[in-house]
């Protein structure tokens, strides 16, 4: 797996992703560096996550209790019950790594899971009040990330959001309405939306089509995308779009109407099962004799990549697919022995929610270890401005708006008889050319 | 107006219409007969999906794999009919709605145990890429398929409630259960046969859809709301009015996603409170 996986990227793509990833990482930290308040300069660090489980760390009791309770909030039923299930692998992963270390600072963590579809504001109360949680993580949809974000001050404590991808959870609730007990570990619609386009730029098609859906995810994503693609290539056109609600089980009339236009390339930000009932359909219905090219912003979620497998449709120009951490990239040895120990525990290669979700829980013993306190003000500090190795690379907290700055490339799908599809052609770009970044104007 | 893009929206809305009515016809012969609104019709419609996807993967037979999945999820549906279903016959709507409604979520749990979370699909490439160009869209052999199936099991259900002996006992009671009882028809047997009926056609019709509609948790969540609007159009219990609705209901959103991407969905829901306001008992109602 690990030589499938090195194979993709070549040492000197390996070392020029990396010198521009390590540049932008270098340049962004420096501007956040510049604009951070001077009481927060001291506590920039860099964490590494151990590489293996093995050293017993020194038990040295500094915290007021013995365990340290994390609320992690998922989609655990319906048709995206999968997500709340990756959540779940990634949280249980660097809970189980941790407390066999030794805890934080001694203290064990403790999860307690609920389902976000039942009433997130209420699992979220509860969590709060009945199981007496110290932080919480997770949240699969946007809608409820704000809803939640409404009342985090109401909750009082920390909530580290390791899916739900709407940009207005951290520029509008942390930066403008300065909810600072909000952090993000994922990549939000800036990687749906903005990373597509610099893609889109590089490809010799001029028409596009879209077809997302019709909530608020997939209006900013085709928004961003179009803007984007439009300010790099002013030749291209968009020539129809089309917009499916949420659930939808029958795309052929959408897909159908997007084959009657003139059309080269597709877009989509449609995700999980719908994305493989579209793929489906649009196999079936010719559209990849059509369109040269297709991007799938979440093409390369997990859930997609096994159901899909080998029939995995390729267009001409490429199928063109991404996520939020993709289990390939970067090719350090941290996310190598990451992406063995994920396989080895759960059989599959690690989803990215689950990457994102492990993540926020090691991001969670980093800043309590060196606040040496569970006080939800003196943790926002020590998260603000850190600087953390992780499976998916640097991940920089950005202070200004909460949210973790890490790169996640694009590939092209390809078939090399693996278990699952694998991707060629990695492109990435660092990570401060493509988010937003403050004042979001 | 494009004649071209008519044509293939119209006849891609044939096949979406042709999908509703698998979805719908056993709902609404279980509602005509037994009087029951079956709210986890679509869960046992996924069953059938989840069932084909089984048999397949171990039989590696499409036909064989959709006959057993077919008897099979009839079979499931009459232990659930005489289990709990019989029970709540002759009380208040209330009691059968809830009741259907915990079977349904029942259904959905336990498919996520069986089968996890991980969407399922068959794969049949030779079914699905060829076919018939037609405008500009390939109109596969599996679509055409189904458009002719879904209109052969109108047939074959219309011929046998309409023409034949165990029809004739359908009907009686249907429309007058204790004058059927005086004949000394069962009418339990007769509801659990229409019910086995009715489930094995959503089991058949799920099984079918499986290969260009994933299969997932909580997929049924979603259809039966597309299931109801129908039925409720064309007045609960009719299937001549069910089929037709179906497919109008399918074509109808065809065009409107072409005609007016921003409003397709509004349409549909539109044209059902015109409808119910001209005629609540549905379009093609007695009362």
């Amino acid at each position: 797996m690990s030589k499938d996986s090195s194979e993709k990227v070549s040492r000197r793509d390996f070392l020029k992703l990396t010198g521009a990833g390590v540049i932008g990482l270098a340049v962004g930290s420096v501007l956040g560096w510049a604009l951070k308040p001077a009481e927060l300069r001291e506590v920039t660090s860099t964490v590494t996550i151990p590489r293996e489980v093995t050293i017993t760390a020194p038990v040295v009791r500094k915290l007021p209790k013995d365990t340290i309770k994390i609320g992690v909030l998922g989609i655990r039923s319906g048709l995206w019950a999968t997500y709340g299930e990756f959540i779940e692998q990634g949280a249980r992963m660097a809970a189980e790594e941790i407390n066999a270390r030794g805890g934080v600072l001694g203290a064990k963590i403790e999860l307690t899971f609920r389902d976000e579809q039942a009433d997130v504001v209420k699992q979220a109360r509860e969590l709060v009040d009945v199981e007496k949680v110290d932080f919480i993580v997770g949240i699969d949809s946007s809608g409820n990330v704000m809803k939640v974000g409404g009342i985090i001050d109401e909750l009082g404590k920390i909530l580290i959001v390791t899916h739900a991808a709407t940009h207005r959870l951290t520029e509008e609730l942390v930066y403008n309405q300065g909810k600072k007990l909000i952090f993000r570990s994922s990549v939000p619609v800036y990687q749906d939306g903005i990373l597509a386009a610099y893609i889109a730029k590089d490809l010799p098609v001029k028409k596009w089509v879209g077809i997302n859906g019709d909530y608020e995810f997939g209006r900013v994503s085709w928004e961003l995308f179009t803007k984007t693609l439009k300010s790099f290539r002013p030749d291209v056109e968009f020539v129809g779009e089309q917009w499916p609600k949420f659930g939808t089980e029958d795309f052929k009339p959408f897909i159908s109407a997007l084959l009657g236009t003139d059309g080269e390339a597709l877009y989509t930000s449609i995700w999980a099962i719908e994305l493989i009932t579209l793929q489906r359909q649009m196999i079936e219905m010719g559209a990849y004799k059509k369109f040269r090219a297709v991007i799938s912003s979440l093409g390369y979620s997990m859930d997609v990549a096994y159901a899909l497998g080998k029939d995995y449709p390729t267009a001409e120009l490429g199928t063109w697919v991404s996520g939020r951490y993709i289990w390939l990239y970067p090719p350090t040895d941290l996310n190598k022995s990451f992406v063995d120990r994920f396989r080895s525990k759960y059989g599959k290669y690690p989803a990215y929610s689950s990457e994102t979700t492990y993540s926020a829980i090691y991001m969670i013993k980093a800043a309590v270890e060196q606040a040496e306190s569970l006080d939800p003000d003196r943790v926002i500090k020590m998260l603000e401005g850190m600087v953390l190795m992780t499976p998916a690379g640097v991940r920089w907290i950005r202070p200004e708006d909460h949210q973790a700055i890490y790169e996640v490339p694009y590939g092209r799908i390809a078939h090399k008889g693996a278990e699952i599809p694998l991707l060629e052609d990695l492109k990435a770009v660092p990570a401060h050319m493509y988010y937003r970044s403050p004042p979001f104007t | 107006m494009n004649l071209e893009a008519f044509l293939t929206q119209t006849l891609v809305g044939l096949y979406t219409g042709s999908f509703y009515w698998l979805l719908t016809l056993g709902l609404t012969l279980i509602f005509g007969v037994t009087r029951i609104v079956n709210f986890a019709h679509a869960s046992f419609f996924v069953l059938g999906s989840y069932l084909m996807y089984t048999f397949y993967i171990y039989t590696n037979n499409f036909i064989l794999s959709l006959f057993a999945a077919t008897i099979t999820t009839g079979l499931i549906g009459v232990i659930f009919e005489i289990t709990l279903i019989r029970r709540v016959y002759k009380i208040e709507e209330m009691y059968q709605l809830l009741l259907t409604l915990g079977i349904a979520l029942t259904l959905n749990e336990s498919q996520k145990l069986i089968w996890g979370t991980t969407p399922k699909y068959i794969n049949m490439p030779e079914l699905i890429s060829s076919g018939v160009a037609i405008g500009y869209t390939n109109i596969s052999y599996y679509s055409i398929a189904v458009i002719s199936i879904s209109l052969i099991l109108f047939i074959i259900i219309h011929i046998v409630i309409n023409k034949t002996l165990w029809g004739l006992k359908i009907r009686a009671v249907w429309r007058d259960n204790i004058m059927a009882q005086a004949l000394k028809i069962n009418p339990y047997l007769i509801y659990t046969t229409v019910f086995f009926i009715g489930i094995a056609l959503a089991g058949f019709g799920g099984a079918l859809m499986i290969i260009l509609h994933p299969v997932g948790p909580g997929v049924g969540d979603h259809l039966i709301i597309y299931a109801f609007i129908i039925v409720v159009i064309a007045s609960l219990g009719n299937i001549t009015g069910a089929y037709i609705i179906s497919l109008l209901i399918g074509v109808i959103s065809s065009l409107a996603t072409w005609l007016a991407p921003e409003i397709d969905i509004v349409i549909i829901y539109l044209i059902t409170v015109i409808i119910l306001l001209l005629r609540p008992g549905g379009l093609f109602g007695e009362r």
